[in-house]
């Protein structure tokens, strides 16, 4: 199953998957499951970085110390 | 995007300090988003994002030029957070459950101290709800979960990211969709 949802599963593993989940509810809904919580995660919305983040990360780069680096 | 990127880099070894700065506008939401997931708490989110560039830059001058960047930087910011997870531990463990409140943790407390706790399930909206499932991993499992499931890295950035075996990996992931299927199968 987790082949399957890697997306990594052989064609003949996933036949094997296929026969069982036809016969085997509870694997089928463990299946679902699994899938729905892949949705959710994916779901989380995209979060953006502050509109100052460059201009703060750029002001606290230690200059001192790099000039020295740039010299060797 | 990558060739834009470690033309930069070079920019930058050669005393461009403000090519640096492009490089962080490439990068900025991907590693606060990154920080945020890992966290769950924007103050500290930042905080590590912040430090994960200022490392960079510190120590740009050992980034192999033949590698690619966002996994080099992936790789500091994650550790960042991972170190910040453990180092808060010891003090207050925001990750633990509260006794007798059946799931929640420190974290949906501090949100809403007003509220009781099936106020705070019921107002709760979807997405806070699987941010706090989220961090209810243990912190192993959440860096795969984050970086495969909202950074959407590779099974083999993701090994490179956190410095493991593939196999390794894909246990984790594994480990962590069940965890995560048991708490939001009733959602």
């Amino acid at each position: 199953m987790h082949e399957y949802l890697d997306g990594e599963i052989s064609p003949e593993h996933e036949q094997i998957l296929q026969d069982h989940l036809a016969i085997c509810s509870d694997c089928k809904q463990d299946l679902h499951e699994l899938e729905k919580t892949i949705a959710l995660v994916q779901s989380m919305s995209h979060i953006k970085a502050s509109d100052d983040f460059t201009l703060k990360v750029m002001q606290n780069l230690p200059r001192e110390k790099k000039r020295v680096g740039i010299k060797r | 995007m990558e060739e834009f990127v470690k033309s930069r880099i070079k920019q930058v070894l050669k005393g461009d300090h403000n090519a640096f700065g492009e490089i962080v506008e490439v990068y900025k939401d991907r590693i606060y988003q990154l920080c945020y997931r890992m966290l769950g708490n924007a103050h500290e989110a930042e905080d590590t994002s912040q430090e994960a560039f200022i490392r960079a830059y510190v120590n740009i001058d050992r980034f192999n030029i033949n590698r690619k960047f966002s996994t080099w930087l992936y790789r500091i910011a994650t550790n960042l957070c991972i170190d910040r997870i453990r180092k808060k531990k010891p003090d207050y463990f925001l990750d633990a459950e509260v006794k007798g409140t059946d799931g929640l943790n420190l974290y949906s407390q501090v949100q809403s101290k007003e509220m009781t706790p099936d106020e705070k399930v019921a107002k709760m909206e979807l997405q806070e709800l699987i941010q706090m499932e989220i961090l209810n991993l243990p912190e192993k499992y959440r860096s795969a979960i984050v970086l495969k499931y909202i950074e959407e890295l590779s099974l083999k950035e993701i090994s490179e990211v956190l410095d493991l075996p593939i196999g390794t990996v894909k246990t984790r992931i594994h480990r962590g969709r069940e965890v995560l299927r048991k708490q939001l199968r009733n959602i």
